[in-house]
C-alpha cells in the first residue's frame, strides 16, 4: 500500500485551516487502510510552518523551501507537488478545492495518468476502496464516484470536515525542486476592491437570485425589503456576473463570506459556492419556486412560492410592524 | 493567431434533473441544452481577441448529434471553423478522456492559445483545462476574469477567493480557463447565423484521432457508481398556507429575533 500525500496550503504566513482538514480525511483513510500520512509545505520560509505540521498530523512533512515558491505559481507549485509524489510515493494525494488547488491537481493527475476527482466532502473505504462523494450540478444532485484504481488525485472542499487538532509525531524532510522558465509567470495580487458595501457587517442581508430576472427587479423587490429592515443588499454570483450589481454584493466563495443575524435569499437555488458565503448566517429564510432546491438545506425557515409575490407584502408586513 | 476553443453542450441550466434508471447520470431525453456558461465567456474572449487583431477561432466539441446545434451557434457567433468529435466510442469518458481527444485535435491544429470554461455547469469537476495543458505541456491559468494579449504575451487576471485578483503572464502557446461573468458574451446576429451556414464543421471519431481503446467508458478512470438526489437533512421548517398567513409567520419570526 502507497502512502497518503498532504499538500498543504500556506496562507498569511500559516497552514491553512484546511490544509488541516485534508491531514482528517488523511488520517481516517489511513487508519481505514493501513496507509501513512506524509504531507508537502511549499513556499519560502516555511521550515518553522513544516515543523508544525510535523507535530499536528502531518506525518513525515517534506519542505520544498524555495524562492520560486514565494508567490504562487503554476509552474513551481507543480514542481514542488511531482518532487514530493517522487519522494513520498503516495496512491492518495490530496489537496484542497481552492485557487492552487484546482489550478495544479488537475495538471498533475493527467501527468501521473491517474483517476481525478474534485470538490469532494467526504471519502468512504468501502471494501478496501476509497469511494469520494461530491456534487454535481451545482448542488442540485450528489454522487458517489469510485475510482478504477491507483493512484487518485483528490481535491477536497474545504470546510467538509473538522481540522486536524491532535498531537503526534513527524519529522520535516528537506525537499529541493528545479523550476523550469517559460511557465506561468506570478505578476502580482490586486487585494478586493474595499468599494461599495460591506456586506460582512451587515446585521441582515435580503439577497437575490438570476430568477429575478434583471436589475429594475432587485430595484422594486429586493431593495424595499432590505430598507424595511434596515439590512443590506446580497446577490449570488450569476446576478454578479450578469452585471446587474456590483461585486461587492456578491454572497458566496468567491465573494463575501457573511453571517448576519438575518439572511433572507430570495429566488436563489443555493448553488455550493453560495452555501459556502452564508451558510453561518444566525437565521435563514429561503424563498424559492423549487421545493428541492438546495438553498432549503441550511435555511431555518422556508417558503415555497413565488418571490415577486411573496417579497412585496413581505416588505409591506415588515412597515407595518414597525408602525 | 489561432485560437482554439473548447466547448461542452450542457443541460440548461433550468432543466429539471431527473435520474435514469441504472442511477448513473441524469435522464437526457426532453431537456433543453445549451453551451456550458463558462464555455461562452471562453468563446466571447476568443472572438474579443480575434476582432481586435485577426487571426482564426477554431471551436472543437465532443459529444452526440446534438452538439451540432451549439457548434452552430458558436459559429454563428462569429467562429471560423469548428470540429466535432462524434463517436459513441466517447461516450462515458471521464475529464482526461476528453483531455486525450481534445488534445489530439489540438496537436492537429497547433493553436497559439486554447481555452476552455474553468468548469462545466453540470460535472462541475474542472479538470478538462489544466489536463489538457499538462498533455500538450503548454503552461496554463485558470478563472480568468480578464485578458490581454501584446507580443506574444497572454497577461490574465485570475480571480482567487474572496473577489482578490492574481495577475499572471503566459507565453503563447498556452491555455487559459474563463469564470462566468469575464465579459458579456454576445449573441450571434442574423447576418451571423446564415454566414455560418457556409462555415464547416469537421467531424471526427476516436479512432481518426488514434484513441480508440484509449477513451470512453471503458477507459474512464473514475466511475460514477450512484448519482441521487442530496439527503435531506435538518432542513427548513417550509411554511405552509397562504401568502399572507405565511408572510404574518416570517414578520413573527423576525420580531423574536429582536429585529423589528
Amino acid at each position: 500500500m502507497g502512502s497518503i500525500l498532504v499538500v498543504a496550503e500556506i496562507q498569511k504566513g500559516k497552514v491553512r485551516e484546511a490544509s488541516y482538514e485534508l491531514v482528517s480525511f488523511a488520517r481516517k483513510v489511513g487508519e481505514a487502510t493501513g496507509r501513512e500520512v506524509k504531507s508537502l509545505v511549499l513556499g519560502q520560509g516555511v521550515s518553522g510552518l513544516a515543523e508544525e505540521l510535523s507535530k499536528k498530523g502531518g506525518g513525515e512533512v517534506f519542505a520544498a523551501d524555495d524562492a520560486a515558491l514565494a508567490n504562487y505559481n503554476a509552474g513551481g507549485h507543480f514542481a514542488a507537488v511531482k518532487a514530493a509524489i517522487d519522494a513520498a510515493a503516495p496512491d492518495l494525494i490530496l489537496l484542497s478545492n481552492t485557487p492552487s488547488g484546482w489550478d495544479v491537481a488537475p495538471r498533475v493527475a493527467a501527468t501521473l495518468d491517474a483517476a481525478f476527482v474534485s470538490d469532494c466532502f467526504d471519502i468512504e473505504v468501502d471494501g478496501g476502496e476509497l469511494v469520494f462523494l461530491r456534487r454535481f450540478f451545482n448542488g442540485k444532485l450528489d454522487a458517489r464516484l469510485r475510482p478504477a484504481g491507483l493512484p487518485i488525485v483528490a481535491t477536497m472542499q474545504p470546510g467538509a470536515t473538522a481540522a486536524f487538532s491532535a498531537a503526534s509525531e513527524g519529522k520535516v524532510t528537506p525537499l529541493s525542486i528545479t523550476v523550469g522558465e517559460g511557465g506561468t509567470k506570478f505578476i502580482e495580487v490586486k487585494a478586493a476592491s474595499a468599494k461599495g458595501v460591506d456586506l460582512t457587517k451587515a446585521e441582515i442581508i435580503i439577497s437575490g437570485g438570476r430568477s429575478l430576472g434583471g436589475p429594475e427587479k432587485f430595484e422594486e423587490v429586493i431593495k424595499p425589503l432590505a430598507d424595511a429592515l434596515g439590512g443590506a443588499m446580497g446577490a449570488s454570483r450569476p446576478v454578479v456576473d450578469a452585471g446587474w450589481l456590483p461585486h461587492a454584493h456578491q454572497v458566496g466563495s468567491s465573494g463575501q463570506v457573511v453571517s448576519p443575524k438575518l439572511y433572507v435569499a430570495c429566488g436563489i437555488s443555493g448553488a455550493i459556492q453560495h452555501l459556502v458565503g452564508m451558510k453561518s448566517s444566525n437565521f435563514i429564510i429561503a424563498i424559492n419556486k423549487d421545493p428541492d432546491a438546495p438553498i432549503f438545506e441550511v435555511a431555518n425557515l422556508g417558503v415555497v412560492g413565488d418571490l415577486f409575490e411573496v417579497v412585496p407584502k413581505l416588505t409591506e408586513a415588515v412597515k407595518t410592524a414597525k408602525g | 493567431m489561432k485560437i482554439m476553443v473548447c466547448i461542452k453542450q450542457v443541460p440548461h441550466q433550468d432543466a429539471r434533473l431527473d435520474v435514469k434508471g441504472d442511477g448513473t447520470w441524469i435522464q437526457e431525453e426532453g431537456i433543453k441544452f445549451e453551451i456550458n456558461q463558462y464555455d461562452q465567456n471562453a468563446l466571447e474572449a476568443a472572438l474579443q481577441l480575434k476582432d481586435a487583431s485577426g487571426g482564426e477561432v477554431v471551436v472543437v466539441s465532443v459529444g452526440p448529434e446534438r452538439v451540432t446545434q451549439s457548434l452552430r451557434t458558436a459559429l454563428g457567433m462569429g467562429a471560423d471553423r469548428a470540429v466535432h468529435v462524434k463517436d459513441p466510442e466517447a461516450d462515458g469518458s471521464d475529464p482526461l478522456g476528453i483531455a486525450k481527444i481534445l488534445a489530439a485535435v489540438a496537436k492537429a491544429e497547433s493553436p497559439d492559445l486554447l481555452f476552455t470554461g474553468f468548469m462545466s455547469d453540470d460535472g462541475n469537476i474542472a479538470a478538462v483545462g489544466p489536463m489538457l495543458a499538462a498533455l500538450l505541456d503548454v503552461p496554463h491559468t485558470t478563472t480568468a476574469v480578464s485578458l490581454k494579449h501584446e507580443n506574444g504575451s497572454i497577461q490574465v487576471e485570475r480571480e482567487l477567493e474572496g473577489g482578490a485578483l492574481e495577475v499572471v503572464e503566459l507565453k503563447t502557446p498556452c491555455l487559459v480557463t474563463t469564470q462566468t461573468g469575464m465579459n458579456q458574451v454576445r449573441y450571434a446576429s442574423l447576418k451571423g447565423i446564415m454566414a455560418a451556414k457556409k462555415k464547416t464543421i469537421d467531424v471526427k471519431t476516436v479512432a481518426d484521432l488514434g484513441l480508440a481503446g484509449q477513451v470512453g467508458a471503458g477507459a474512464a478512470k473514475v466511475k460514477i457508481e450512484k448519482l441521487y438526489l442530496p439527503a435531506k437533512g435538518q432542513g427548513a421548517e417550509i411554511l405552509s398556507g397562504s401568502v399572507d398567513e405565511v408572510v404574518g409567520k416570517l414578520v413573527g419570526k423576525i420580531k423574536e429575533l429582536g429585529l423589528l
